[in-house]
């Protein structure tokens, strides 16, 4: 009887966490039919908000790779003082507060910034500009990169990297076409979770970069600024989104299989993939 | 206002009245922002008692709908522009708005001082050259005001009332007595309201002597 009682409990949980979890997506969705979803990617708000999001995330997460990757490479490979320090102060942008990231970035590369006032005697002015856009969506969505990319290198065999050295090849051949292999799933895990974040960024992004149309104006923004103009635009935007999201959550689940396929050893992210 | 000690009013009001509502009802909790933004809300079902726009359209056009109560004019303000203290882009009249390059942040189209701000400069004759040089719309009047506060933009349009809280970091520039548009605020009762006596109360107090005085120290124009 109380084992009854138990699992009748734990199933109402269940579904309450589920419909919870659903029931906003479902309802923008049941506000909003794909024809009129189609038609509204007309508007030239969304459209140019769509054009905006896709670019500015595109250049952050091709820098995020770039920096990232190395950055993450050294701190799985390496062990030096400060090693721990260094891994936590990747993470830091992750739990801080976007306000408090759009603060940060206004007084390093603000016009009166730390580093902005040098850049503004230099002719670049970054507030207000895609480039200031950009700029956030890096900051808040490079650790989750980093960090999974840190594990990614860290399940690697280390000794499938020493005998690709032992049959002569060298740390950059080994690099390229032993590590890399090795972690491309996870590496391609943290890029689909860093896109997804760059993607939604609106707090840093509206402090620093502010919003213009075709210039500043992201998706998240042009969903604020449309809320009280044209509701049915926002839930194509907002349409628009979580189709996105449901293709990078499909990229990361793929990306996970793949690494555990191709690492030795197992690899856990925020409990997404099953320790085997 | 001892009426309002009983219940707790839930108050929408425009941003521009940040610091100068709690000082008239200390007791009231209240959500300030963009006037649109939170008539869209009202719309959407929040739970306000009291609706206190930038704009007289606003609550008009919740009233034709049935959502709130008749409006009333409580207030009314300026519009000025102000720029960082340092000037960088040396702005003194309104027309240096057009020189190339200067940074321009003005509130979103909706926004009642985002429309006020394109009805001054169509007045003006302004329009197309000072729009060239926006660099964002902002989603209510102190986000206008404190990008200018930080120095990032050369000039904004903010309520002369908003200029008042960051006096020390941004200078005023008056409009052209022509071109001022008649900014005024009005409060209404929500509908769905389930204070409707202490809401109607805090909207007659507005009119009363005390919250008046307050209003004017804070720089609001007296409601004519």
């Amino acid at each position: 009887m109380t084992r009854l009682a138990a699992v009748i409990a734990v199933g109402a949980a269940s579904f309450v966490a589920l419909a919870f979890l659903l029931l906003p997506i479902v309802a923008i969705f049941a506000r909003t039919s794909p024809a009129h979803l189609v038609h509204q990617l007309s508007n030239p708000v969304v459209r140019d908000a769509f054009v905006v999001s896709l670019k500015t995330s595109a250049v952050a997460q091709v820098l995020i790779i770039l920096f990232g990757t190395p950055a993450a490479y050294l701190l799985a490979s390496r062990r030096f003082p400060g090693h721990a320090l260094a891994v936590t102060l990747v993470e830091l942008p992750l739990v801080l507060p976007p306000a408090v990231a759009g603060i940060g970035l206004l007084a390093a590369f603000g016009r009166f910034g730390l580093l902005g006032s040098s850049l503004h005697t230099l002719g670049v002015t970054l507030p207000f500009t895609q480039a200031a856009v950009t700029i956030a969506v890096a900051y808040v969505a490079s650790p989750l990169y980093v960090r999974q990319a840190i594990a990614a290198f860290e399940a690697t065999d280390p000794s499938l990297a020493a005998a690709s050295r032992t049959l002569g090849a060298g740390p950059v051949r080994t690099f390229f076409r032993v590590v890399l292999p090795l972690a491309r799933g996870g590496l391609i895990a943290g890029l689909a979770l860093s896109f997804a974040r760059g993607l939604g960024e609106f707090g840093a992004t509206i402090m620093f970069a502010g919003s213009l149309q075709r210039v500043t104006q992201t998706l998240p923004l042009a969903i604020y600024a449309e809320f009280d103009q044209n509701f049915s635009a926002t839930l194509a935007m907002s349409g628009v989104l979580v189709l996105v999201s449901v293709l990078l959550l499909l990229a990361l689940r793929i990306g996970l299989t793949w690494q555990r396929s191709t690492s030795t050893t197992s690899l856990s992210l925020f409990g997404l993939s099953h320790s085997n | 206002m001892r009426l309002l000690a009983a219940v707790h009013l839930t108050v929408f009001a425009a941003a521009s009245l940040t610091n100068v509502f709690p000082k008239i009802a200390a007791s009231a909790s209240y959500s300030f922002g963009g006037s649109n933004m939170l008539a869209a809300q009202i719309e959407q079902g929040a739970p306000a008692d009291v609706f206190a726009s930038a704009d007289t359209k606003l609550p008009a056009q919740l009233h034709a709908r049935g959502l709130c109560g008749t409006p009333v004019v409580f207030t009314r303000n300026a519009l000025v522009i102000v720029v960082p203290r340092s000037n960088p882009a040396r702005i003194h009249t309104v027309s240096d708005l057009t020189r190339r390059g200067v940074k321009v942040d003005v509130a979103a189209a909706g926004v009642p001082v985002g429309d006020y701000t394109t009805k001054v400069l169509h007045t003006l004759r302004l329009l197309t050259a000072v729009t060239k040089n926006i660099v964002s719309r902002e989603t209510d009047v102190r986000s206008v005001l404190s990008k200018v506060a930080l120095g990032e933009a050369d000039a904004g349009f903010v309520y002369a009332t908003d200029a008042k809280t960051v006096a020390g970091k941004v200078t005023l520039i008056t409009l052209p007595g022509r071109a001022q548009p008649d900014v005024r605020y009005a409060a209404c009762v929500v509908s769905t309201t389930r204070h409707g006596g202490a809401a109607k109360a805090f909207v007659t107090a507005l009119l009363g002597s005390s919250a008046q005085a307050k209003l004017r120290a804070a720089g609001f124009l007296s409601r004519r």
